[in-house]
């Protein structure tokens, strides 16, 4: 018989399988966007204004008479592809600096930390709004990319000055193995562990990020039109016309939910 | 008790000297001649200097001192912070209580993950639209001119008005609140003094009031800082959604136009009340655990 005890890692297991699996099938959906779409992405019908869902526009039609499906296809392979650049920068700039920084002598890496905890403290929507607005809205997924990275600094910082006190780093220093060696050693084993679920947990957080900078009309530029923009082009009418907002956010939350299971987080923990 | 808050009031002081300079960065490229690196230090030392004398500037729409405007709509946004924050207290406190352990929480895993999936803004349009279809209450999702009604009020249709923007600050708060208290359960609930309370004769009501209760509070306190991010980013969402003229909307205007000024004392503000509750959190959090500790 089960216990509970063994249980939670079996579902955990099971979760994490779910969620790359999801972003399995999402990349493949994304891959084959134009073929799976029943019209290219912008493609307008003044016919079929406002539709609602039925057998011909399963998830109906927007104010342009554009089919939602595929508007929906087309909106997630814009907000995947941005979101994979922002993780990548945020993995890079966030992730691999703080851990590197937490091995860095002289209380340089304590300076590092603090100067990136000051950033960390400012909601990285804040951050991201300002930095789109310095540069361009082109420049969303690098401007999201750069918010998220003093979060992930700080974490991965944490973590490995946590290793770095740990007793087998203390027995590694008294024999002898130089600085330079506990570094590379520790980043092949904080890269081997934790980098699926670090590039899974960024891939969450920035698609929020960049959906929610859209929705406030600091992303993606129209024509190109991802998840966020479109919820928030049809909030102006959604009250009336449920599908085109629902549609997009289902998919959005799909992708969400599907990164979230692959990161292992925990129910309300923040990516 | 003294030493630590001592050092952490360091670490306060230091957190709103970094926002202050960061935001005398922002604040510099309002400034004309800013450009190339030394002419651009030079300006955000200037500004930094001029926030050191309570110069903030002067907004470059209205043209009024960024901080009577601020100060114009800031007290809208803490209201609704302030309410936000009570919703999540209501609805996550029993939830990350009642999910802290054992087949409750597997049993509700799957739904709070799909809600903790689901976006601010779009948790908000979700509220709005049910606000509107189910309860026919009135809504200010595409009023044509900013609900500036206030959060607390007498009015019945204010408040059914304001009740959609609170619940969606709150239900991001609550999402904070619920991990914080579900953790700090978690970890009071393996403590090994339970078993040596117990053997003193302790009843278990005794121990959870004595002992855990104060230990599951501190682990909310020292979340604090966390939460009031999560509120804060939340109200900035919400007040877009709602068309509620707050602090929080005036900063995505402001970038919008550029008006850097504005935006800059903005994020130092919400920056420093973020400090501000990582500081008291932690201070509460110390002073309720070790509290009679030699």
């Amino acid at each position: 018989m089960r216990t509970s005890s063994q249980a939670a890692p079996m579902l955990r297991t099971i979760l994490h399988v779910v969620g790359w699996s999801g972003l399995g099938l999402i990349a493949l959906a994304v891959v084959l966007s134009d073929f799976l779409a029943h019209a290219p992405a912008g493609a307008a019908n003044a016919l079929h204004m406002l539709e609602a869902p039925s057998s011909a526009y399963p998830f109906g039609t927007d104010l342009l008479g554009r089919d939602m499906l595929s508007e929906s296809l087309h909106g997630l392979s814009v907000t995947l592809r941005h979101a994979l650049l922002a993780a990548l920068i945020a993995i890079a700039l966030g992730g691999l600096s703080g851990a590197v920084a937490a091995r860095l002598p002289h209380g340089a890496g304590f300076m590092l930390r603090g100067a990136m905890g000051v950033f960390a403290a400012i909601p990285v929507l804040l951050l991201t709004i300002l930095a789109i607005g310095l540069t361009a809205r082109l420049y969303a997924p690098l401007a999201a990319g750069l918010a998220a990275a003093p979060f992930a600094f700080v974490r991965a910082f944490d973590r490995v000055d946590r290793q770095s006190r740990s007793t087998h780093a203390q027995y590694a220093r008294a024999t002898g193995i130089s600085v330079a060696m506990l570094l590379r050693r520790d980043l092949t084993y904080e890269f081997r562990d934790t980098l699926a679920p670090v590039a899974a947990r960024a891939l969450a957080a920035v698609t929020i990020i960049l959906s929610t900078v859209s929705f406030l009309g600091f992303g993606t530029t129209p024509p190109a039109r991802d998840l966020g923009l479109m919820i928030g082009a049809a909030k102006a009418y959604y009250l009336q016309a449920w599908w085109t907002a629902a549609f997009p956010a289902l998919v959005l939350l799909v992708l969400i939910l599907c990164a979230r299971l692959a990161a292992g987080l925990d129910e309300g923990e923040r990516p | 008790m003294m030493q630590f808050a001592v050092r952490q009031a360091g670490r306060f002081a230091l957190g709103l000297f970094g926002a202050a300079v960061v935001t005398s960065m922002i604040s510099a490229v309002s400034m004309p001649h800013a450009h190339g690196l030394a002419p651009f230090l030079e300006a955000a030392g200037a500004r930094l200097l001029a926030f050191a004398q309570l110069d903030f500037g002067k907004s470059a729409i209205s043209g009024l001192k960024v901080t009577d405007e601020l100060a114009l709509r800031l007290p809208a946004t803490l209201a609704l912070v302030l309410a936000g924050s009570g919703a999540a207290l209501i609805v996550g406190a029993p939830l990350g209580l009642l999910f802290g352990a054992g087949p409750i929480r597997r049993a509700a895993a799957p739904l709070m993950q799909i809600l903790a999936a689901l976006p601010v803004f779009c948790a908000g349009l979700a509220l709005a639209y049910g606000a509107v279809h189910l309860l026919h209450w009135p809504v200010s999702v595409n009023l044509p001119v900013a609900a500036s009604a206030p959060v607390f009020s007498g009015d019945l249709r204010t408040l059914q008005m304001a009740a959609m923007p609170v619940l969606t600050v709150g239900l991001a708060g609550a999402a904070a609140v619920q991990l914080a208290l579900r953790r700090a359960a978690s970890q009071s609930a393996a403590e090994d003094y339970r078993s040596g309370l117990k053997r003193m004769g302790l009843s278990a009501f005794e121990i959870e009031w004595v002992y855990a209760v104060p230990q599951v509070i501190a682990g909310l306190l020292a979340s604090l800082g966390e939460i009031m991010r999560a509120l804060l980013a939340a109200a900035v969402v919400a007040e877009w959604v709602f068309h509620r003229p707050g602090a929080a909307d005036l900063f995505v205007k402001s970038v919008a136009l550029a008006d850097w000024n504005m935006a800059a004392l903005i994020l130092f503000v919400f920056a420093g009340l973020a400090f501000l509750a990582d500081f008291g959190g932690r201070i509460g959090a110390y002073a309720l655990v070790n509290e009679g500790k030699p």
